[in-house]
């Protein structure tokens, strides 16, 4: 049996060299066709993995569309914010802003928030582009113990090479504290420096203000700024600087130098002059010089330390001799943040009134100091301690208790200074 | 008087002069993010400028911007953000550049939120009373890098519309891109071993890298986007912790540490810092490389579960 299948499989060995011998060319052939249909299988095969693959990615994706469905969230494809959506684009921004001051004061004054709680400012702010060139912004203030005011209404207009302009009633760029609003402030009340000389509230005034920067080859290191407007006379409620005649104007001229020693260090330096009258007549006779610093370091991201000094000096022709006729004033104030929850800081105030007689006054300036802690609830939502003890000229001191809370609802949007 | 007013016009004049003292031929390109910035550089290489404004040292939610800011946008022929309310105070920015271009709605202007797959997008109507920000849906979506192709696409088109002249180049930069973004996913996608694993949050930040990973990340030490850790809500987060046996913290460079560090002390479980931006820490140098990090650093981190 054995022997038979020995001699068989020899025999077609034979039969087949003979075979392959007489055609060995078509064998070739056949080898070829069968190396092409291997790599065309091959070709199938990765393909069908391509394939799966990409069902079970598509799979998966929808496994997990469907739970983000079910936690009542979705999944879309964005059509970028620029987008304006339908004719509601066209509504103004609107932003509204509570600021609710507690206040415990020895002064027997029944004035705005002596010992009493006091809605003292809500600000309804609004803005929005008239065309490409021009913006235009308003906040309007109304508060429980004045009547309504027209705090800023304002138009932006781009349309001048490198010039910014603002056309309307606005806080002039004067100084740094001044050209916030309350809400912005480090402290519940202005520096003592800004209330005696531009207004308790700083300065707000009807004019026209040009701005632009310095162009310089240090430029990513040093920013230079520069600002100058004209603005109807007068200054704010219970400010001295100028007169009351507003159809006198008064002139202003800003240089700001902003140096970025780093990402986590920077110092704001700024230098305002002032012109403009404190009477009727045409004279230019009250000249100011406004000088500020900032210095900003943040320790650690959520931990800047702000120092800030601004000084106000004058010349004033004063026509009464008993009259200081070159009054200054300064405050320094630091601001630290604890952690992204709570700051705390202080500030002092030395002033020398506009108007005061100096030989009968008691005191010949007005000293505060003032501490203050800072709760940030959120973004939106802030409280506020403060305490403050002032040594005023007339003689008399005043110890005052603050506890400020502000809200914002809506579109909460500031010029950056 | 007269010598005053010739100060001030003085002023004016300087301001008014050219801003430009040499005709630069690259695009000047000034984006938000240092992220866009590296993908900036990606597509349009040697034929543009790019300037990022915002540290990758500080969150990009909250930034002051500086007056060297404003004169960088206002001097850039390409503006490029992440549109949404990733950067609220991109409008004011704007605002005082006075370059009308970039405004919203621009020639300039780039918004990059444009066609890529947002999460968390509400489908009720919002309050603030649910945070101060997220409020169109989570804005951090270039952590994904599916995102990232869509991105780079619209970067490619609009440097080629702005400078039809090197066209080609840009479209040829942006497809070698992807093509490399296609190869780095597999192996992104590959190197995480278990699907389904969750971690927690500072801030709703890592959603989309989470989503790409198969990984679950719902719970937050933040109580709402935005609004910083109350005692309270970590006290429940730790209990939720502890339920279903999460074992890590993810915190971005910028987040406060404190409380995430506490937290991962008391519990014996793992914080993890990765990067939400390009340089945010040193491994971080390109968006490649920031990838590799997180993904590494994740898988590492849930190892140790
Ligand atoms: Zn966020």
């Amino acid at each position: 049996m054995k022997f038979y299948t020995y001699f068989l499989a020899g025999l077609l060995c034979l039969q087949g060299s003979a075979w392959a011998q007489v055609d060995e060319e078509s064998f070739k052939a056949l080898q070829q066709q069968v190396e092409q249909l291997t790599q065309v299988v091959n070709r199938l095969v990765d393909n069908t993995e391509t394939q799966k693959t990409r069902i079970a990615e598509l799979e998966a994706e929808n496994s997990q569309l469907k739970q983000t469905m079910d936690k009542k969230v979705s999944i879309q494809r964005a059509e970028g914010s620029s987008s304006a959506k339908g004719l509601a684009a066209f509504n103004p921004d609107i932003g509204v802003i509570l600021d609710v001051t507690g206040q415990l004061s020895q002064s027997d004054e029944d004035a705005e928030g002596n010992d009493k709680i006091s809605a003292r400012e809500l600000e309804l702010v609004f803005g929005h582009d008239v065309d490409p060139y021009t913006r235009l912004d308003a906040t309007v203030t109304l508060s429980d113990f004045e009547e309504v005011s027209l705090e800023e209404a304002y138009a932006t207009y781009w349309g001048i090479p490198n010039v910014n302009t603002r056309l309307g009633r606005f806080r002039p760029r004067v100084g740094k504290a001044t050209a916030l609003h309350r809400d912005q402030l480090k402290t519940v009340d202005e520096p003592l420096v800004v209330q005696k000389y531009l207004g308790v509230e700083g300065l707000s005034r009807s004019g026209v203000e040009f701005s632009g920067f310095i162009p310089a080859p240090w430029e990513d290191v040093v920013t230079h700024e520069w600002i100058a407007g004209v603005m109807e006379g007068g200054v704010g409620e219970d400010g001295a600087l100028f007169g009351d005649v507003r159809r006198r104007p008064s002139l202003y001229a800003r240089l700001r130098h902003f140096i970025e020693f780093s990402d986590e260090t920077q110092l704001d330096l700024g230098s305002t002059y002032l012109t403009g009258s404190s009477d009727d007549d045409q004279r230019f006779e009250v000249n100011a010089l406004a000088l500020d610093a900032t210095l900003t370091h943040y320790l650690t991201p959520n931990n800047p330390l702000t120092l800030q000094a601004e000084a106000m000096l004058q010349d004033r022709d004063e026509t009464d001799v008993l009259m200081e006729d070159k009054p200054w004033g300064f405050y320094a104030l630091a601001d630290y943040k604890l952690n992204d929850r709570f700051s705390i800081g202080g500030r002092y105030d030395w002033v020398e009134p506009i108007g005061l007689d100096v030989i009968s006054s008691p005191r010949n300036e007005e000293t505060a100091w003032t501490g203050y802690f800072t709760f940030h609830q959120s973004e939106y939502a802030r409280w506020r301690l403060q305490y403050q003890h002032a040594e005023l000229a007339e003689g008399t001191n005043d110890d005052r208790l603050f506890l400020q809370a502000t809200f914002a609802i809506g579109v909460h949007k500031h010029a950056i200074q | 008087m007269k010598n005053k007013l010739v100060l001030i016009l003085c002023a004016l004049v300087v301001g008014v002069l050219p801003t430009t003292v040499s005709a630069q031929s690259r695009l000047r390109v000034v984006t938000t993010l240092a992220t866009f910035a590296d993908l900036v550089e990606q597509v349009g290489g040697e034929y543009v400028k790019v300037d990022a404004l915002v540290s990758p040292k500080f969150n990009p939610h909250f930034i002051e911007p500086k007056p060297g800011d404003v004169l960088k946008v206002k001097r850039a022929d390409l503006f490029v953000h992440a549109g949404l309310d990733l950067e609220l105070w991109r409008f004011s920015l704007v605002d005082a550049a006075g370059n009308t271009q970039v405004r919203p709605g621009g020639d300039r202007e780039l918004d990059l939120s444009q066609g890529v797959m947002l999460l968390d997008v509400p489908n009720e109507s919002v309050s603030r009373a649910q945070g101060d920000i997220h409020i169109y849906g989570n804005p951090h979506y270039w952590l994904s890098p599916k995102n990232v192709k869509v991105m780079v696409q619209s970067l490619a088109e609009k440097l080629s519309n702005l400078d039809a002249e090197h066209a080609d180049e840009y479209q040829q930069s942006a497809e070698r891109y992807i093509a490399e973004l296609d190869r780095k996913i597999q192996q992104w996608e590959k190197a995480m071993l278990s699907e389904g694993q969750g971690f927690v949050a500072y801030h709703n930040e890592w959603l989309y890298l989470a989503h790409f990973l198969g990984l679950e990340s719902t719970l937050f030490l933040e109580p709402n986007p935005g609004i910083p850790p109350t005692p309270k809500h970590v006290g429940k987060i730790k209990a939720l912790m502890k339920e279903h046996n999460i074992r890590t913290i993810v915190r971005a460079n910028y987040n406060p540490s404190s409380v995430a560090e506490a937290l991962a002390r008391e519990l014996g479980v793992s914080e993890v810092v990765l990067c939400p931006q390009v340089n945010a820490l040193k491994p971080c140098t390109d968006y490649l490389q920031m990838m590799n990090y997180n993904v590494q650093s994740l898988k590492e981190a849930l190892l140790h579960e």
